[in-house]
């Protein structure tokens, strides 16, 4: 598998096809003299400032990692094997249904 | 049966989305001050959408993506947050020339300030994508703005020297004030291969659940559509040609519109262009709106779909709300629909190569659109658009500021 | 032994050096394999046709290098103990440029 091509910037959905973000970071374990191994896909706006400049990702809250473990590489597609709803992930948008458009009438 | 009228109403609805105010007002311009000379501009970007669009919607139906999601996954997020920085500054701008053209349709019909009308408009254009669906939106508007084609009737009853109209469907060099001429056939190409259009149509494709046995359907569509939103353009130059440019009148002012089918239609063709930048601006509000928020919710892999309920889609409802927010302020404050709208135009013009150029790689990459990738003519097509497309984004600045109006 | 952790997106793009510091192309994908239930990087593809290949527009790319006389350099495959990591912003090899495999187009991914 490569990863930019099959996994980096590729949708992610949670095992109830929940879009969740898209993959926007790959983390790499490295020790000295072991074969490095994917450990963590990441999705957050500080992982995606950090692509565009460190200095705009100081200003926001750190991302969310799910171990590759739980990740499921597919066509065109990651599923992680997680609760969208139950993970950091939709925040903000669990905020704005409870705060801004659940109060709009018609939603 | 139903696919005649599947492709009935998909051509009407590809009319709906290219004929708006840039389109009108472009057209209008190049009519009063060079008679038929620019026709040729319209026809060169009339085929130039028609490709992209059927492109758009084959790479949708075969793909099973939009674009947006194509450009994030294929090209990274750094490319992407460049197009989507540009594409929304400009996408804005004309959200607010469309959502002006609305209110001058209000202004012509109740005599009411254009401004005043901003916050209502925008409201309506905001209630409509709430509660309606994707169809309603796309079929609704534009069955609406059938009411455009009296400018093709105006044109044909007006008779203009027909063998002079063929003539200018082939480019041809100004007589006269070239910088201007080049101008607005700049403004012309960019209200025409309008990035918007064919990003929306792939969005448009997946909300209608394309697949690979709509390809031949979206043939026709996207020719018949195209085609026929060019020859409504074309009528408007042509009224404007054989109504201002004798009398040396220059377009101007969006007061002046009514000019171009009273003459033909009497009292009725005031209330007929009432209606007609009415709808289809409103048309294009909707479209521009949307696809600002499908371009933002598609990059950054949110939920997204006109079809659901704006409960299961707050950050894709906030978006579109904070667009139309955006949109709407610049109207509000006064600022001059016209203005905005050929400024939004050269703007387009010269972004066109950002949202283009990969575009055509896309078209050519088998892991999405496999045996359906560009043959040569559509890449031939493609390469000279964005040929094309890096001119334009040269002089379309430039131009705007020692030729615009 | 130390162990840290490096983001990948970050790498995408950055400089390969040569061990004598002059630049040998840009890390265009990393290959892994899986073991065990473990993905491990096996690879890294470097070089500028690493990047047409990536866009898959294989002759348009071509012709577009060639309009803009940028040079179609082959690309490298280095082994993932060839490529020192500790330094992310300075990727160097930990062998000779002749020890690097050549990255053929018929050896990129489909």
């Amino acid at each position: 598998m490569d990863l930019m091509r099959d996994c980096l910037d590729k949708q992610l959905e949670d095992g109830n096809k929940r879009r969740m973000g898209r993959v926007d970071g790959i983390i790499l374990d490295i020790e000295d003299g072991r074969q490095p191994h994917v450990a963590y896909i990441e999705v957050g706006v500080k992982t995606l400032m950090n692509r565009l400049s460190p200095r705009l990702a100081s200003l926001a809250t750190e991302p969310y990692r799910i171990a590759w473990g739980k990740v499921k590489v597919g066509l065109n597609k990651v599923v992680a094997d997680v609760e969208a709803e139950e993970t950091p992930a939709l925040e903000w948008e669990l905020w704005l249904r409870k705060k801004v458009i659940g109060r709009i009438p018609g939603a | 049966m139903k696919k005649i009228l599947e492709i009935a109403l998909g051509i009407v609805t590809s009319v709906g989305g290219f004929l708006e105010i840039g389109s009108i007002a472009t057209a209008a311009q190049a009519g009063s001050d060079f008679s038929l000379q620019l026709i040729w501009a319209i026809v060169l970007g009339g085929i130039c959408i028609i490709f992209l669009v059927e492109q758009a919607g084959r790479f949708a139906a075969v793909s099973g993506r939009t674009i947006p999601d194509a450009i994030r996954e294929r090209f990274g997020f750094n490319y992407f947050a460049f197009l989507y920085l540009v594409l929304v500054l400009v996408s804005l701008i004309v959200l607010a020339a469309e959502i002006g053209g609305v209110c001058i349709a209000l202004e012509l019909a109740t005599g009411f300030h254009f401004s005043l009308w901003a916050i209502p408009v925008a409201l309506v254009v905001w209630l409509v994508i709430w509660k309606g669906t994707f169809g309603i939106i796309e079929k609704g508007v534009s069955i609406l703005g059938l009411v455009t084609l009296s400018f093709v009737v105006g044109a044909y009853l007006i008779n203009p020297p027909w063998s002079q109209v063929a003539q200018s469907a082939l480019p041809s060099l100004p007589q006269h004030n070239s910088i201007h001429y080049w101008f607005i056939a700049v403004s012309i190409l960019g209200a025409t291969i309008s990035p918007y259009l064919y990003f929306f149509y792939s969005s448009g494709a997946i909300e209608d659940e394309w697949n690979e046995g709509y390809i031949g359907i979206n043939r026709i569509i996207a020719t018949g559509g195209m085609s026929f939103g060019s020859i409504i353009s074309i009528a408007v130059l042509i009224l404007a040609a054989m109504i201002f440019a004798p009398q040396g009148v220059k377009f101007e002012h969006y007061s002046q519109l009514p000019t171009l089918l009273t003459p033909v239609f009497g009292y009725w063709g005031y209330w007929l262009i009432v209606a007609s930048i009415g709808i289809a601006c409103l048309g294009a509000a909707m479209e521009i709106t949307l696809e600002i928020a499908y371009l933002t919710a598609q990059g950054f892999g949110w939920n997204w779909s006109e079809n659901q309920r704006p409960l299961d889609e707050a950050r894709f409802s906030v978006a579109y709300m904070i667009a139309i927010l955006i949109g709407m302020l610049p109207i509000l404050i006064g600022i001059d629909p016209l203005t905005l709208t050929i400024f939004g135009m050269a703007l387009t013009a010269a972004t066109l190569p950002v949202s283009i150029v990969p575009f055509l790689f896309l078209m050519n990459d088998y892991s999405y659109v496999r045996v359906y990738r560009n043959g040569w003519l559509s890449n031939a097509v493609v390469l000279v658009i964005i040929g094309l497309a890096f001119v334009l984004a040269v002089v379309a600045i430039p131009l705007q500021i020692f030729g615009g109006s | 032994m130390s162990k840290r952790q490096v983001h990948v997106e970050l790498l995408l793009g950055e400089k390969v050096l040569a061990m004598n510091g002059v630049s040998i192309g840009r890390l265009e994908e990393i290959r892994t394999e899986v073991n065990r239930g473990h993905y491990y990087v096996t690879e890294f593809l470097v070089g500028s046709y690493a990047v047409l290949e990536r866009l898959a527009a294989w002759r348009i790319g071509r012709a577009v290098l060639r309009v803009v006389r940028a040079q179609r350099k082959e690309g490298y495959r280095i082994r993932w103990e060839q490529l020192d990591l500790s330094d992310p912003r300075r990727l160097r090899l930990l062998c000779e440029v002749d020890e690097l495999m050549p990255l053929k187009r018929e050896q990129y991914p489909s």
